[in-house]
């Protein structure tokens, strides 16, 4: 077995009194094999000390804010790429499909692309396999770093250990898709606004940085009915 | 994967095989690309479900399953066909709802039990030492720790919790609660049980065996129309949408069924095939008036003034200048007008008293039962006599409660009018009071004057040594038209042209509809019903019941109804579909939701007023009753704020309470045995002592503080709390929004009733417990939250007013994450309830305060409004103050009473609207079918209530509309206080009994109940009133009829027992402080519904968005636009007194001058892109809002006027609000060219 993806699996998984009492079990097996390098190692069992140093309450709290409150920081794989639309339920159909065939049956009540059930999975699978999986990931898991460190979360090493091991280079434009949605924090209240406001949708490439003539030319064709005098307009620009 | 590679492009193999004599042939090439068709589609199991979401469509899909994993949904399409010459129902579901399925796995889901955090640490810290009670007490009892969490709600801080551990907070809670301030102290909300009728039984379930007190919604959503219990005694029954195509005339009236309806909308277009003329009423060119013939653009609120001018043209030309035989016929049975009206003295002048009864004359018509509840008319040969079917006729006595033309055995010739010279004895001058001079800036003010006096013909009648002067309603309802008879006298007129209230020429300043489109509307819409007896429909919604005087709105249109012979006529009637939800088996639904068969009777509570006291919106009320008060009231102590007449209502019975008494009714009931007193004697001595107080009268107490609350199916903080911020304030205490001030800071006028207290109380619940599937702005506000299945995850069942079938969810995949359903949640409750409550309960005695209900034979408790504690009367519990009923509570045991069917339906029977009938036979079908409980106990032997299918079962046993036996049976109990044969609706379906299992495999039809006034048969479809046209069975009002004029002393009070026009309400949201300079736009702020939203809810989801604009947005008409500067698409904020939003513009020639729309309950709306207003948080669309309520609606203990369950009571209208708009300063809208110079363009 791949232990450290299966103590990946583990440390992402909701904090409890076991995962604190592990810490020692789950730094072994970080650093089995040649899987990660030692500096990630190192970044890992500092998060497992964390978690572990951590008043149990304010780990859950935390744990429970990050990731099953804050929708762009989501441990279920499709969230990001299938958000809502119907084509998750057949993802996730294919996911079970893969685990049965690998021979396993999944028992937890997490769903299929939950992030610590694959990893689990993937810990008894050869490396090939491994590399691929987590290779196609790899723009979402490169995502989930980028957000998990600009909240100066240490979970951030966790996703920066997977796209070690899958060694690919995340597709830059992939990433910056998934980048391009805007942080939150469940704790704060106007980000709780923003989570469930009717937020804009945008047709076609962003206006905002849309090209210079097409710019122009919507700013001839403005000529709206009503118009505002002058007078107006000076006052809207004040 | 294109697999463009596998595929042959240029060539085809010539090694070929052939079969079937060379019409086949095998080819080699790969075909693995239509795996991923294959794979597109693939599923192992289909299931029916639907969508229990409140637009109640009750629309039938398919749901396919792979791997127990919902893949995709399609609609049904198998509904039982329609009889010939009718379009068939398919197809139901709407693109909205297909769009549901994302729900079930979106990251919004709750995946475990939430405990805020730090209630969980200090309750384990509590809980290591302590039994469960003890350590709930501990915490309360610690103000430290209970302002730890209670201040951080809404604040994040979640932890997970174990479903053993979630469930042992709640139970010692409540347990403590009941213990420490009594079960009335635990609240529980949740709306629309038709939508999903067993999830709402659980809970509502569990808090009856507590004796804690379920909550209404419809009054509470102002969905409910008091008009209708008014005019029918009948909450709302409507026609279902087929009927809307037997229609030969459809005036859609503020509603906009293509947007609304959708999988109703077919038969509004296949009606307009067959050659139906449709009229529509709508302030914007909706997508209704597009529909229309005919569009008429009346100004919003204004309604009951176009009503009354419909009205006048069709009394005209109907009534008055040619009898319209099947009119005048129809009248004369179903309606009021022969009945006499008493005409009061007040001040030398005339007005409008009570109906005369049997028990004002001498001799009371030899009438011995109940002749102050008997209503009189004038027989054309025998004079004074007391027609059939008057509720004096529906209590105490059987065989007379009906519509035949009889009183006393004989048959009767009802005289509508005494206009004949020998008919009246005088003409008289009768004061009616007048309101169109009311009306704000923002709407036409009449300078008619406020008391119109107009000539009536009267009958003086001898009465012992009294001279009673009597007029019928029909000679005072044309007068209130104004309507000239030939009597001379000032207001009224023979001339449309005339600018006298009523005409079509004074509409036409009001309302901007032309006089003469008005006439015409009038004209036909009469006339097809004379020619089709009664075929005219009109179809109405929210857009006229959502404001303050929406009963104005009602009764106008209801009269024109009535005037016409259309109520109760397949093709015909009064279609309110607002809040359309029809629980079809509700008899069937009572005893499981609420305990019926353990106990009786359960606690409810009307919302409004319960919400008003306890979100302390009370203290806050701008509106006093002086302003809506009659010049023509009578003499009496009127000025009172509102919340101290909702304190007489509860002290006279009329309205419930919760809490019901300062005092835990536990401690009262244990202080009366001691006693040795019978609990009502020892209540009602207590009350009169006034040692024991009633809750209502001082409701920031902190010993009458709702302590726990639960909700559940609901969205109460993020949508339909008006007053929202009130109830962060408050109810929650914590981060709020509220600007104003109340009234003690103001100097305002105080309560005298309410107990005032200086500093008003933040934070009252102690505990509450959200059961959502999503993380609402509820869950994020509540101390606990559990995570319930969605709609493809549970069984259940859903009804809905819009078709005639009953229709099942079903859990076609299991739970996702840790979630459970609603029934399985408060099933662990109770059980976990069980374990815990032996520390600090037992077999308790508890008192329950009943106000006296509509359909009981106390109903004609009150007729003169007395209050006791004003010395006018004796307190009598039951007849002049609520009852106070012993209530045995086994708590050790309320597990076991939760899963099993208890004893008392076979003991007293099951029932309804006022008819109750032996179910021992289905009980015991229900023991065979369920399986009876084996295990020792209280439930052993009883049907057994294990599973959510088992709940099922027992509504659909017990309902006559799914049992043809108990629908029979019903029948025949009904027959015996009617004295007419009715079975003949039910029998030939007796045999029929429609099963959980049978709805799974198709939507079946109900069967004709009484509970019901339409029926289903083969013959017409379900419409409204029909048994009372067609069986005689008379409307469950005081004259038995439908009743145009209301005689309860406050209707007269409050100037409504006629239709009027009355301008909508002065909220006073906005003033000099409030109002910006160079902010000059006023806009009338209204909330449809939408389009691009399931129903009121739902409109986060992407694909709905992506059909709307994208974003929040209000309409605003071009010429509202252009005076502020706005153009489409910018982004305007808009603001009152109670908060702000921002959102784009949608500028629109649709759009009437003057309002508003901004579409209803969108969830988070504001800071988008941020407010410039408030520059600090501010809500939802219920920022803007505060309740408001009205006294009319608080009456009871009269006939029709007396409370029901989401039956009567206050209601929070919404539509009187005022706002203004302001383009934002701030934004770039990309108007302006990005490069500076023409050639750095090129």
């Amino acid at each position: 077995m791949l232990m450290p993806l299966k103590a990946i699996s583990a440390i992402l998984s909701y904090p409890s009194t076991d995962l604190q009492a592990a810490g020692p079990e789950l730094k072994a097996a970080l650093a089995e094999g040649d899987l990660l390098t030692p500096k990630l190692v190192d970044l890992l069992s500092r998060l497992v000390d964390d978690i572990a140093g951590m008043d149990i309450y304010a780990a859950q709290e935390r744990y429970v804010g990050l990731f099953d409150r804050s929708r762009t920081l989501s441990l279920n794989l499709f969230e990001h790429v299938h958000g809502e639309s119907r084509d998750r339920g057949p993802a996730m159909v294919d996911l079970v499909e893969m685990y049965r065939a690998g021979g396993f049956e999944p028992i937890a009540s997490e769903l299929p692309d939950h992030l610590p059930v694959l990893l689990e999975f993937l810990a008894s699978r050869p490396m090939a396999e491994v590399k691929d999986v987590i290779g196609d990931t790899a723009h979402i898991l490169e995502n989930l770093q980028t957000r998990l460190t600009r909240r100066e979360s240490g979970y951030a090493a966790a996703m920066a250990a997977l796209q070690h091991i899958a060694g690919v280079k995340a597709d830059a434009a992939a990433v910056e898709a998934l980048l391009s949605v805007p942080d939150e924090d469940p704790d704060d209240l106007e980000a709780l606004d923003q989570v469930w406001e009717e937020a804009q949708v945008t047709f076609g490439p962003d206006p905002a940085a849309g090209c210079p003539q097409v710019r122009d030319m919507l700013a001839n064709l403005d000529q709206p009915v009503n118009q505002p005098t002058d007078g107006n307009r000076a006052t809207a620009a004040e | 994967m294109s697999h463009l590679l596998d595929r042959l492009n240029f060539f085809q193999s010539k090694q070929l095989d052939t079969f079937s004599n060379k019409h086949g042939q095998t080819t080699n090439e790969d075909r693995a690309w239509e795996d991923v068709y294959r794979n597109r589609w693939r599923h192992d199991k289909v299931v029916r479900s639907t969508h229990g979401v409140n637009c109640t469509g009750s629309c039938s899909w398919k749901i396919y399953v792979k791997s127990g994993i919902v893949t995709w949904e399609t609609q049904q399409t198998d509904y039982p066909r329609t009889r010939p010459d009718l379009p068939n129902h398919e197809p139901r579901g709407c693109a909205r709802g297909a769009s549901y399925s994302w729900y079930l796995y979106s990251a919004n889901r709750v995946k475990n039990p939430l405990i805020r955090g730090k209630l969980m640490k200090a309750w384990r810290r509590m809980r290591k030492n302590m039994e469960p009670a003890a350590a709930w007490k501990a915490l309360q009892e610690d103000p430290v720790l209970r302002a730890s969490y209670v201040k951080t709600r809404g604040k994040g801080g979640f932890v997970r919790a174990t479903w053993d551990e979630s469930t042992e907070i709640i139970a010692a809670a409540n347990a403590y609660t009941v213990k420490t301030y009594g079960p009335d102290r635990v609240f529980g909300f949740s709306p629309i049980p038709a939508m999903s009728m067993v999830s709402y039984a659980a809970g509502s379930r569990y808090l009856s065996l507590l004796g804690g007190v379920c909550m209404s919604f419809y009054d509470w959503y102002c969905d409910l129309p008091p008009a209708s219990p008014m005019t029918w005694g009948e909450q709302t029954d409507v026609p279902e949408s087929a009927d809307w195509y037997n229609a030969g005339y459809l005036l859609l009236w503020g509603s906009n069924v293509p947007q609304t309806r959708t999988p109703d909308a077919h038969f509004y277009t296949e009606a307009r095939y067959r050659g139906t003329k449709s009229a529509v009423v709508s302030p914007d060119y909706s997508e209704a008036a597009k529909f229309g013939d005919i569009w008429l653009n009346a100004k919003q609120g204004t309604d009951a003034a176009l009503a009354m001018a419909f009205g006048h043209v069709i009394l005209r030309e109907f009534h008055l200048d040619r009898q319209a035989e099947y009119f005048e016929d129809y009248t004369r049975k179903y309606s009021d007008f022969p009945m006499l009206v008493t005409m009061e003295e007040k001040d030398g002048r005339m007005i409008p008293g009570r109906f005369l009864r049997a028990d004002d004359l001498a001799g009371k018509l030899g009438e011995k039962n109940n002749p102050e509840w008997k209503t009189i008319a004038w027989d054309s040969e025998n004079g004074l006599c007391a027609p059939n079917g008057s509720v004096g006729y529906r209590w105490g006595e059987d065989g007379e409660w009906n519509l035949e033309e009889r009183a006393k055995g004989k048959d009767t010739d009802l005289k509508m009018s005494f206009i004949l010279e020998e008919d009246h004895d005088e003409v008289v001058g009768v004061d009616f009071p007048y309101f169109g001079g009311e009306a704000t800036e923002n709407f036409h003010k009449c300078d008619h004057p406020d008391v119109l006096t107009r000539n009536i013909p009267v009958k003086k009648i001898k009465s012992g040594k009294k001279t009673i002067t009597v007029a019928t309603v029909f000679d005072l309802f044309c007068a209130n038209y104004g309507l000239d008879r030939g009597l001379g006298g000032e207001w009224v007129s023979k001339d449309y042209n005339d600018d006298i209230p009523g005409t079509p020429a004074w509409a036409e300043k009001i309302t901007g509809v032309s006089r003469d489109k008005i006439e015409a509307v009038a004209r036909e819409f009469a006339l097809n019903a004379e020619k089709t007896n009664g075929k005219s429909m009109v179809i109405l919604g929210a857009g006229l019941n959502h404001w303050y005087h929406m009963d104005m709105n009602y009764r106008g249109i209801i009269n024109m109804l009535v005037m016409c012979g259309c109520i109760g006529q397949s093709g015909g009637g009064w279609s309110h579909y607002v809040g359309q939800e029809k629980l079809r088996p509700q008899t069937g639904w009572q005893p499981l939701a609420f305990g019926l068969d353990w106990c009786r009777p359960p606690r409810h509570m009307n919302s409004t007023s319960a919400w008003y006291a306890h979100t302390d919106q009370f203290r806050y009320e701008q509106l006093s009753a002086n302003e809506i008060l009659s010049p023509t009231a009578p003499e009496g102590d009127w000025d009172i704020n509102l919340i101290d007449y909702n304190i007489r209502a509860e002290r006279m019975g009329w309205l419930p309470s919760a809490p019901q008494l300062k005092t835990n009714p536990l401690e009262v009931a244990k202080a009366a045995k001691e006693a040795g007193k019978e609990i009502p004697a020892y209540v009602a001595e207590q009350l009169k002592s006034g040692d024991l107080e009633m809750s209502c009268e001082d409701p920031d107490a902190p010993e009458n503080w709702p302590r726990n609350l639960f909700i559940w199916r609901s969205n109460l903080l993020g949508s339909s709390g008006k007053g929202h911020e009130y109830f962060l304030k408050h109810l929650l205490g914590t981060d709020h929004g509220v600007l104003g001030k109340d009234l003690g800071e103001e100097g305002g006028a105080m309560p005298k009733e309410a107990k005032w207290h200086k500093d008003a109380p933040k934070g009252k619940l102690d505990l509450l417990v959200t059961i959502d599937f999503r993380m609402s702005t509820t869950a994020v506000y509540s101390d606990i939250v559990l995570p319930t299945a969605s709609w493809y995850e549970k069984d259940d069942l859903n009804t809905s007013d819009m078709h005639p079938f009953i229709h099942p969810l079903q859990a076609a995949v299991d739970p996702a994450y840790e979630s459970k359903s609603d029934w399985e949640i408060f099933k662990s409750i109770a059980q976990k309830f069980s374990e815990v409550a032996p520390e600090i309960l037992g077999v308790e005695t508890d008192i329950v305060q009943l106000p006296i209900l509509h359909d009981t034979p106390a109903e004609i408790a009150q007729d003169q409004v007395l209050d006791w504690k004003k010395g006018e009367c004796d307190l009598i519990p039951g007849k002049t103050a609520p009852n106070y009923i012993a209530v045995e509570r086994d708590y050790p045991n309320l597990g076991k009473k939760f899963t099993s069917v208890g004893p008392l339906l076979e003991k007293l029977g099951n029932g309804g609207k006022g008819i109750n009938w032996n179910t021992e036979t289905e009980v015991h079908h229900l023991g065979d079918l369920n399986g009876r409980v084996l295990e020792d106990g209280v439930s052993k032997g009883q049907p057994k209530l294990d599973t959510a299918i088992d709940a099922a079962e027992m509504i659909l046993m017990l309902a006559p509309e799914t049992n043809g036996e108990v629908a029979v049976k019903a029948w025949n109990e009904l027959s015996k206080a009617t004295g007419r044969e009715h079975a003949h609706l039910a029998l030939p379906k007796e045999d029929e009994k429609i099963r959980f299992r049978d709805i799974a495999v198709q939507p079946r039809k109900i069967i004709s109940s009484p509970t019901w006034s339409g029926i289903e048969s083969e013959e017409v479809c379900y419409n409204a009133g029909y048994t009372n046209v067609h069986e005689l069975i008379p409307w469950r009002t005081l004259t038995g009829r439908q009743q145009l004029y209301q005689d309860h002393l406050w209707m007269r009070a409050f100037g409504e027992g006629f239709v009027g026009w009355r301008p909508p309400v002065d909220l006073k949201t906005i003033n000099a402080d409030i109002q910006d300079d160079g902010d000059n736009l006023i806009l009338n702020f209204i909330t449809p519904h939408q389009k691009w939203g399931i129903h009121s809810t739902y409109s986060d989801n992407l694909m709905m968005l992506t059909l709307n604009r994208g974003g929040p947005v209000v309409w605003i008409s071009e010429t509202d636009a252009k005076s502020a500067g706005i153009v489409d698409n910018d982004w305007v904020e808009v603001y009152n007194a109670n908060g702000a939003l921002t959102a784009r513009a949608v500028v629109s020639q649709r759009m009437k001058d003057g309002t508003i729309f901004m579409y209803h309950a969108q969830e988070k709306i504001v800071n988008t892109p941020g407010s410039e207003k408030t520059g600090h948080r501010g809500g939802i669309h219920n920022s803007v809002t505060r309740a408001t309520v009205k006294p009319t609606h608080m009456i009871g203990a009269y006939a029709h006027q007396s409370y029901g369950f989401n039956y009567y009571g206050t209601v929070g209208s919404n539509r009187d609000e005022f706002v203004v708009v302001r383009k934002m300063r701030k934004v770039d809208w990309l108007d302006t060219p990005a490069t500076q110079s023409p050639e750095a363009a090129e």
